[in-house]
């Protein structure tokens, strides 16, 4: 019922969350340290800048490449494609998690295609997209769309089938219809697995730009 | 009569056998009454109690409150949950307004009973935490005044002190005792406790694990509130043991 890790976290004292922060910062700092002597200590070793360049060429070239104007009109270009594409996901995925959450004879029926469309490779859809929605965005928003859309109906799905049956007898005993219960148990209660499902999205969708 | 119970039978199908947990259960309650459901666990109380909200339905039998026939779950029968079932993500006033808005009650009148209760729970200046932040009593107290906040008929309680230890459920017997002598509502309380029901009930029925069946319906003849250490008291306490090892005997046909 209650989250004990978070009650127990509550009763640290503001003196040992600080202390155990800034050993946590020292230890990470000592992690990419670390990580940055290896590859600087291997790329002498292989000498060779064309398969492993040093971590400071790396650097410096980062830097360049991102204070570069033409590199920033087209990070902002992809941006906004990620965007648009998270936006179509959230819009179809949101409303499809909720009605297969709600019912298990739809999500019988649909669970069955969601699955087999999902393992379609990312770049199999390439060529059909460009087909059908041209060359342009179309393609690019479709593909982003396409792999963010199965986190969120997935995790929406998760979302309602985790209220308690409490919740919804509860409900009903006040008094509450179907559309009150939607809007004041439902959603509420689904929302921490929704923001979940969209956070994952986020990341899918970034990861699938070509 | 507030509360009829008509010839309920339930029966669940487990591992592909038919298992009666009801059978053919019957009692009135008088307005006003509070009555206790004692019996050991597995003995179908609850089932009992769920079926009285509408939570599910029984094969056969009739449920009546006052001139109604019990359907589904409704305003007119509060329930109090064991685990308390309070929404995590309301306030605690939120939580006790939502019975209010649901059966559309007007913004002046919610505000005058939303403050009776808030009084009356001594949840005043509280009213604005949520759930986890506030105490396992005060968590059952705004319980207790949500499932009241609609002046149902009756009031069903599951184990309502269940998940509490000794000391902290004797403290809050004696407050559900005072808010329930505000307008004495009917109540029907599921408990396996005995002291819990002498300490609390108008009448007490004991339920068998042998289908349900009732072995014995008992009033409770003590002035409020009651003495724990009172001679009455024990012996009370002393019947309704014995009535309770009898029905923790499972007999099998």
């Amino acid at each position: 019922m209650e989250n004990k890790a978070s009650l127990y976290n509550g009763k640290l004292k503001y003196g040992e969350m600080k202390k155990r922060d800034i050993k946590e910062k020292i230890y990470r700092m000592l992690v990419f340290v670390g990580m940055m002597g290896l590859w600087h200590y291997l790329s002498i070793k292989l000498a060779s800048p064309l398969l492993l360049p040093t971590p400071k060429d790396t650097i410096t070239a980062l830097i360049k490449s991102a204070t570069d104007v033409d590199i920033l009109v087209n990070l902002f270009i992809t941006m906004k494609r990620v965007m648009k594409g998270f936006l179509v996901s959230l819009c179809v995925g949101i409303p499809l998690g909720y009605i297969m959450g709600l019912s298990e004879l739809i999500e019988k029926m649909l669970s069955g295609i969601i699955d087999s469309v999902r393992q379609v490779p990312i770049m199999a859809w390439v060529p059909l997209t460009i087909i059908w929605l041209g060359i342009g965005d179309g393609p690019t928003i479709f593909m982003i769309a396409f792999s963010a859309i199965f986190p969120v109906i997935l995790n929406t799905i998760q979302g309602v089938r985790s209220i308690s049956k409490d919740y919804y007898n509860a409900a009903r005993s006040m008094g509450a219809g179907p559309f009150s219960i939607f809007v004041h148990i439902i959603i509420p209660g689904s929302l921490p697995d929704v923001l979940t499902g969209a956070r994952i999205a986020v990341g899918t969708g970034w990861m699938s730009v070509i | 009569m507030e509360l009829r119970v008509e010839g309920i039978n339930k029966a669940f199908i487990n591992n592909g056998k038919n298992k009666e947990v009801l059978k053919d259960i019957s009692f009135e309650i008088e307005k006003g009454q509070f009555i206790s459901l004692l019996g050991p666990s597995g003995c179908g109380k609850t089932t009992l109690l769920t079926i009285i909200a509408g939570f599910q339905k029984a094969d056969s039998g009739l449920i009546l409150v006052g001139e109604n026939k019990v359907t589904k779950a409704g305003p007119d029968r509060g329930f109090v949950f064991q685990n308390y079932a309070l929404f995590p993500w309301m306030t605690v006033k939120d939580n006790i307004l939502f019975p209010m808005k649901q059966i559309k009650m007007g913004k002046a009148e919610r505000q005058k009973r939303l403050e009776h209760l808030l009084t009356i729970a001594q949840l005043n200046g509280q009213e604005h935490l949520y759930p986890h932040q506030i105490s396992g009593g005060m968590k059952q107290r705004t319980a207790l005044v949500r499932a009241l906040a609609t002046t149902p008929d009756v009031l069903l309680m599951d184990e309502p002190l269940g998940a509490l230890d000794h000391q902290m459920r004797q403290s809050l017997q004696s407050e559900l005792e005072d808010i329930w002598l505000e307008d004495r509502t009917t109540v029907v309380m599921v408990t396996h406790d005995v002291d819990e029901a002498v300490y609390l009930s108008d009448r007490v029925i004991v339920m068998s694990r042998n289908k349900g069946k009732i072995v014995a319906d008992m009033p409770i003849e003590l002035g409020r509130p009651r003495n724990r250490k009172s001679k009455e008291y024990e012996e009370y306490k002393n019947k309704l043991e014995n009535y309770l090892e009898q029905a923790s005997l499972v007999t099998e046909e």
